[in-house]
């Protein structure tokens, strides 16, 4: 036991204290965090904008189709264009997406980080967007109706009645693509960024002992990811107060 | 209670779903304070009538008139139109994440611009009446079918509308609670609101309309007081339709 431990803090030493290796790991956590917190605001933001032209499409296509304005072929293209959007970058790794982004669209761009945060918001923006619709198509359209028949236009019954029952609903999955995101970070290694993983690895590579920095990065992962599920949990059970 | 002033008029207004030729060409004047009640088959296309006066559903064909207005036109702002026209739904259909009383202010606060306290005191005024003041602070899953409706009526009534549309409001209701909401729409009648009600109640239609509106098959078969109605059916499907409900 005794000599266990003493490995235990040899190894421990090597690869956390000496050269201050730890922090590498920090610098790292600070970049995954960064990547991971730009990127979900722009991929909430490219999400919303998304799912209200497409579930507005499929809503309202037919009867806008009676009047052909304006609005009818607007919406026709721009729904166009977000399901080719949709297609694409749900079709495709998001490991290549990051390098044709690091590599081609934006590669005049030295700000790595920058860059990761487009390729994954962009990413994530799809994902999201589809929760979102998912959430407005499940709200009873009796709801719409009801906010219709009082007066209220489109955009205001979607504020004041759709949204926040869609947000109740959508949560849950909202908070897993959050999860998937943080973790579909640590591919950023892969255009030379050093977020936590990568930081990981160059410890490896520099003290030649694998089991420590790696697990420790594991650790890292799963302490955010189970932080962040149990605020999310607490919010959830706020939520469902105010229903009774 | 009803005077010439027409409030809604529509002509020869038809509505298709894809093939289906739901309304076949409908016209007719609503005045000011009747209580029109609107009978039929299930089918037979009351509720997209209905639907169609506050253009929840597009006609296809016709005109409706609300006030002179031509609410079919595309130039019409149709949300400035539908203030003044209550809805009650078959579902109810509140707000489930909103306490009673914001279910009520929320449409006088920001389409009326009416303060909130102003919306608040109108609002306790109209639950004192249908007597659910002590549950202004519930949500909507706290309250049982008949506390649901009553409150989808008051909530419309806040709008001060000229005219209110009932689908069928006691069909999804339990039996014992059909009459505390057939009660409100009845002192409601009384009071001179004006009513559109499509329903499966013949002794509502009997006691509070001051018309009765056959329609079978898309189009007005029977337009009569409810004596006449009742008593001395014209049309052969009229009188086949009374035979099978009453």
């Amino acid at each position: 036991m005794g000599a266990w431990f003493k490995d235990f803090a040899a190894e421990f030493t090597l690869n956390f204290i000496n050269d201050d290796r730890w922090q590498w790991l920090l610098e790292g956590l600070i970049t995954t965090i960064i990547i991971t917190f730009f990127a979900t605001i722009i991929g909430a933001f490219i999400g919303i904008v998304v799912a209200i032209i497409r579930s507005t499409h499929d809503k309202n296509i037919d009867t806008m189709k009676k009047r052909k304005g304006i609005g009818y072929y607007f919406l026709k293209i721009v729904n166009f264009i977000c399901t080719v959007y949709l297609t694409v970058v749900r079709g495709t790794p998001v490991v290549v997406q990051l390098l044709i982004m690091y590599f081609v669209i934006m590669a005049s761009s030295t700000n790595g980080t920058l860059v990761a945060i487009i390729a994954f918001g962009i990413n994530s923006g799809a994902y999201v967007a589809e929760i979102f619709r998912g959430g407005i198509m499940a709200v009873d359209n009796g709801q719409f109706e009801a906010g219709r028949s009082l007066g209220f236009n489109y955009i205001q019954t979607m504020i004041y009645i759709v949204s926040p029952q869609m947000f109740k609903t959508v949560l849950p999955t909202l908070c897993n693509e959050f999860i998937v995101l943080l973790k579909e970070t640590s591919i950023a290694g892969y255009v030379g960024i050093q977020d936590l993983t990568k930081a990981g690895d160059l410890i490896r590579g520099r003290t030649f002992s694998a089991f420590m920095p790696l697990i420790a990065v594991a650790l890292v992962y799963l302490i955010i990811v189970m932080v962040f599920t149990y605020l999310v949990r607490l919010l959830e059970r706020r939520l469902r107060k105010s229903e009774h | 209670m009803s005077t010439n002033e027409v409030i809604i008029h529509t002509e020869n207004l038809e509505k298709n779903f894809g093939e289906n030729h739901v309304l076949r060409g409908i016209t007719t004047d609503i005045k000011k304070g009747e209580v029109v009640v609107i009978i039929g088959p299930s089918g037979c296309g009351k509720s997209t009538f209905l639907r169609c006066l506050n253009l929840l559903e597009l006609p296809s064909n016709g005109k409706i008139l609300f006030k002179d207005w031509d609410i079919t036109s595309s130039s019409t702002n149709i949300n400035f139109h539908r203030q003044k026209m209550g809805m009650v739904f078959q579902q109810f259909n509140l707000f489930p994440h909103m306490t009673v009383l914001k279910n009520m202010t929320l449409g006088p606060v920001k389409l009326l611009k009416m303060s909130k306290a102003e919306a608040e005191a109108k609002a306790m005024e109209l639950l004192e009446v249908v007597g659910l003041a002590d549950r202004a602070n519930s949500y909507p899953s706290q309250l049982s079918g008949g506390q649901k409706q009553r409150v989808a009526i008051v909530r419309a009534l806040a709008m001060n509308p000229e005219v209110m549309l009932f689908d069928e409001p006691t069909s999804a209701l339990d039996p014992e609670m059909v009459g505390e909401v057939l009660e409100v729409m009845k002192n409601l009648a009384k009071s001179g609101m004006t009513m559109v009600v499509v329903t499966h109640e013949m002794g509502f239609a009997r006691e509070v309309a001051s018309r009765v509106v056959f329609i079978d098959e898309g189009v007005i078969a029977e337009d009569a007081s409810p004596e006449e109605f009742f008593s001395n059916p014209k049309s052969p499907r009229l009188k086949e339709f009374l035979s099978k409900v009453i």
